[in-house]
């Protein structure tokens, strides 16, 4: 398992090489400068664009750029800087981590906890009522974009006369210190996001979870424990899920990027201080140590999921077992 | 040629020189404007389109830094906040010299900066000499500062005064003088690329320090920016009660439009910029009893949109078309401007100037009449008047090669008014059997693409300012941003343009903007820009669409509120403001 997991590891770094080069390349490739942004500015002159390009090493080539950031990034970790911020890429990113950590974590795990169940009981009882209503919502769910979900929540607290229309916390408890009000604050506005971003994954989820509950039901083991007389619960819990879930865990391993790059529309539109914005402007304006910065993050966050949910198959599945 | 009028540079350095020395400013006379002596206390909250990139003005070009920086910074010149007259700010009175060349600034004894540090000529000359005049500083202005490629001198006088000669008389330099005044003693003496890199966005908020109404308490990124009052500031109110009124003031991030208008519905945001678009919504919630007002305001500032042609286009038959003043003229009748103002901006628009506001009263030149009229049959007279008809009887009108008149037009889709201004023009022109096709791009990048030429009809805009010289390098033919005839542009920055290439009338107008660049009398500079406005409305350039107004939305929480657009150093009522 050891050598196993060593192995891949060390088979990801030719594979996050090649997506850099490519991520750069496209990056490169798109028209335009970093400067075009200020040429509507009065202030900004050719002369002020060529002491930016020069001073950015942008007067540079390509391939010298890149080969800078790599030997930075192998040598010191560094992984250069924000143009646009004209600090490191990674101090900007950190004060953005926590929280982009915490909203898609949560959202994640809401939309986990939400759709698993369902899924089990929508398999189960396929042409109940509460099945149905089910499916209607998770259908609903799905067509619903988040950020429009969001935006139609926004309108419901307002027209409720709430406050709570967006961001993260209320304007007084944004630089204070943590205190229960603070927290209460945060519950309060977080919600939306969470059930916005939340539930657009919820009905994929169920779908998958419910269609592979539903092959494994009709499985000769499962019918077998069902005659030998086995209680209902047991047979759902340790034979049909337990086998069921496998299609689940590589999907989970899939969703890691999400942490980065899921939420892009939602938070702009709700406001979050999360790292999705950021991306999304690093990209349009060429910032692109930023840029690549980012899109590495959410190739390794992919590569090292698929490694998470292969590692947690074999554990929970012994026929997947790597030795 | 230059006439010198002594008479008038008196009265200006007289008019300056009024208060006495060693006293704060009093800030009196907006009575029309409905300002009212305000009291003490209370917190202002803003929406900031995004995080400020950095805290120092000179080290990036960024509109939500200079939204914050507004208020925590002066220069040594500001604006009238009604007449949009200069007055001194940070400079107690300017004397210039009789020849236009020597502008001599005393600056006020009584100001200190933020941590209570005293303001002195050091700054002044800091500031200018490593930030505004330094090519290095990415957000610094060297280009104002280099006249015919001479450099503008400055020197220090004394501890209070500082002095700069000119290579040449230049009249708008006086109105240039609005930068902010950065402290010497914060800056250290940083010189060259390296004034970039000071004051990052992470720098501790009481490192920055300035001479505004206002110091930075907080940044938290993507979140807020948070102000409190400088009790330093050196401003009273016509009573001799310290400005300014609030005690903080603070910044919201919030990207989105959609998102800032429902936090101020729901009372989180107190104050917001809307478009035309928005307006009837927030004024019907206004009308049945929101706790807010919504004013309307003719603001000099502001960009009214244009259309523009490629004298320049790839298709060599568009290219002589466009070029075309008969063309451009004739399709000025199928801008339906009226039902624009009506459907676009409910109404809250009206017929643009050229190249200068209508309500600039200094410049403005009336220019109505060579609007002309929407009439569609005129249109086609007009283009059977220039052998362009439907040969083919396909509804759409044949170039003389027999191509079908039909070309692209650029606009923002990420905008409130371009789409549907697009869309208008789209089928306006269509029903003079002119085929457009819509190309959507993002907003930011219309200046880059109109730059590289990539374009035939695009729909754009430029900021007005209070004087036409400011915005030289869009309206004179080889000006930088004179993107719509690119042949034009000098084969070295800064070199004199392709003259041989300019059409008559483009040849008049260049003469113009050199000649009013350096001539001091006003008078004649009026008469100057008086003809410019008139060539450009028969000649058109660019054809302007409209002059749309500007709308405020305020919390009827605070009094004394005046618009303001956004960034425009030295204007800034923000002081003024207090909650009731």
């Amino acid at each position: 398992m050891l050598t196993y997991t060593l192995r891949r590891l060390l088979g990801m770094i030719p594979t996050i090489l090649i997506i850099s080069v490519v991520c750069f390349a496209v990056i490169k490739l798109q028209p335009g400068n970093f400067t075009d942004q200020y040429l509507e500015d009065p202030r900004f002159t050719r002369e002020t664009a060529d002491a930016i390009r020069r001073q950015l090493g942008l007067d540079q080539p390509a391939i010298v750029q890149y080969g800078r950031w790599l030997w930075g990034v192998v040598s010191r970790f560094d992984f250069g800087y924000s143009f646009f911020q004209n600090r490191p890429v990674t101090s900007v990113i950190g004060e953005l981590l926590g929280w982009t950590v915490l909203i898609s974590g949560l959202t994640l795990l809401v939309s986990w906890l939400v759709a698993v169940p369902l899924g089990i009981y929508t398999a189960f009882n396929r042409n109940g009522l509460g099945a149905q209503i089910a499916n209607f919502l998770g259908y609903v769910g799905l067509a619903i974009p988040d950020f429009l979900a969001s935006l139609l929540l926004v309108a419901l607290v307002l027209s409720l006369g709430g406050t709570n229309v967006g961001g993260i916390l209320s304007s007084q408890y944004i630089d204070a210190p943590w205190s229960w009000p603070k927290i209460l604050d945060l519950l309060n506005h977080l919600w939306i996001p969470v059930i916005a971003i939340g539930l657009e994954g919820v009905a994929g989820l169920m779908r998958q979870m419910r269609a592979s509950m539903l092959d494994v039901l009709t499985q000769d083991y499962v019918r077998t424990a069902k005659a030998k007389g086995l209680p209902q619960q047991k047979v759902i819990w340790r034979h049909a899920v337990r086998n069921a879930i496998n299609p689940m865990i590589s999907l989970a391993g899939l969703s890691l990027p999400a942490l980065i790059s899921g939420t892009i529309v939602a938070s702009i539109v709700l406001n979050l201080p999360t790292i999705g914005p950021m991306l999304y402007t690093s990209l349009l304006n060429k910032d692109q140590y930023m840029a690549l910065t980012l899109l590495m993050m959410s190739a390794v966050l992919l590569l090292l999921g698929n490694l998470l949910s292969d590692l947690l198959l074999a554990w929970s599945d012994p026929r997947v077992r790597y030795s | 040629m230059l006439k010198r009028s002594f008479t008038a540079l008196a009265l200006i350095t007289l008019a300056l020189a009024g208060s006495a020395l060693a006293a704060p400013k009093k800030v009196t006379g907006y009575g029309s404007l409905g300002i009212v002596n305000g009291k003490a206390g209370g917190t202002y909250t803003l929406a900031l389109g995004d995080s400020p990139q950095s805290l120092n003005y000179y080290g990036v070009i960024d509109n939500n830094l200079g939204l914050v920086a507004q208020q925590l910074f002066d220069g040594l010149m500001e604006f009238n906040l009604s007449t949009y007259k200069l007055e001194p700010a940070l400079a107690e009175s300017v004397a210039v010299s009789s020849d236009g060349k020597t502008y001599t600034f005393k600056l006020r004894r009584d100001v200190k900066w933020s941590d209570g540090q005293a303001f002195n000529a050091d700054d002044v000359i800091y500031t200018y000499q490593n930030l505004i005049m330094n090519p290095e500083a990415r957000a610094g202005d060297p280009g104002n500062f280099k006249l015919d490629g001479k450099p503008v001198e400055m020197k220090k006088v004394d501890a209070y005064t500082v002095q700069f000669v000119l290579p040449r008389p230049a009249p708008a330099f006086l109105l240039q003088q609005r930068y902010f005044i950065m402290p010497q003693h914060k800056f250290g003496n940083v010189k060259g690329a390296a004034v970039n890199n000071v004051w990052p966005s992470n720098t501790a908020p009481a490192d920055i320090v300035g001479t505004g109404p206002f110091k930075l308490t907080s940044y938290t990124a993507g979140q807020k920016v948070a102000l409190t009052k400088n009790a330093n500031y050196w401003k009273v109110d016509a009573d001799g009660t310290k400005l300014p009124y609030l005690n903080a003031v603070e910044f919201l991030v919030i990207r989105d439009p959609q998102a800032q208008v429902a936090q101020f519905l729901a009372g989180n945001v107190d104050q917001l910029n809307v478009t035309g678009a928005q307006f009837p919504d927030l004024k019907q919630r206004e009308v049945s009893g929101a706790a807010f007002k919504v004013f309307r305001s003719t603001a000099l500032f502001g960009s009214p949109p244009f259309v523009a042609y490629n004298f320049d286009a790839k298709d060599a038959a568009l290219a002589k078309l466009f070029s075309d003043v008969r063309f451009r003229r004739a399709m000025q009748g199928a801008l339906n401007r009226d039902r624009i103002i009506d459907t676009v901006y409910n109404g809250l628009a009206s017929l643009p100037g050229h190249g200068v506001a209508p309500v600039n009263k200094d410049w403005y030149a009336n220019t109505k009449p060579q609007l002309g009229k929407f009439d569609i049959a005129a249109v086609g007279t007009a283009l059977n008047a220039l052998g362009i008809k439907d040969t083919n009887g396909d509804g759409v009108r044949n170039l003389p090669g027999g191509k079908n008149l039909e070309f692209d037009l650029t606009y923002g889709t990420d905008s409130s008014v371009y789409p549907a201004l697009a869309a208008i023009i789209q089928s306006d022109f269509a029903k003079a059997g002119v085929k457009v096709n819509l190309k959507g791009i993002l907003s930011s990048k219309l200046l880059s693409t109109g730059q590289s030429g990539d374009w035939e009809m695009i729909l754009h805009a430029f900021g007005d300012q209070p004087d036409p010289e400011l915005r030289k390098p869009i309206w004179q033919p080889g000006g930088a941003l004179y993107y719509w005839h690119r042949t034009l542009q000098p084969a070295v920055d800064g070199g004199t343009p392709n003259l041989a290439k300019m059409f008559p009338w483009e040849k008049e107008i260049y003469g113009i903007f050199n000649d009013a660049a350096t001539t001091t009398s006003r008078s004649t500079r009026k008469a100057l820009y008086t003809r410019w406005q008139l060539i450009f409305a028969q000649n058109l350039p660019v054809t302007p669409i409209a002059k749309p107004e500007n709308i405020g939305a305020v919390s009827n929480k605070f009094g004394n509120y005046i618009y303001n657009l956004g960034v425009i150093p030295g204007y800034n009522p923000v002081p003024l403001i207090y909650q009731k």
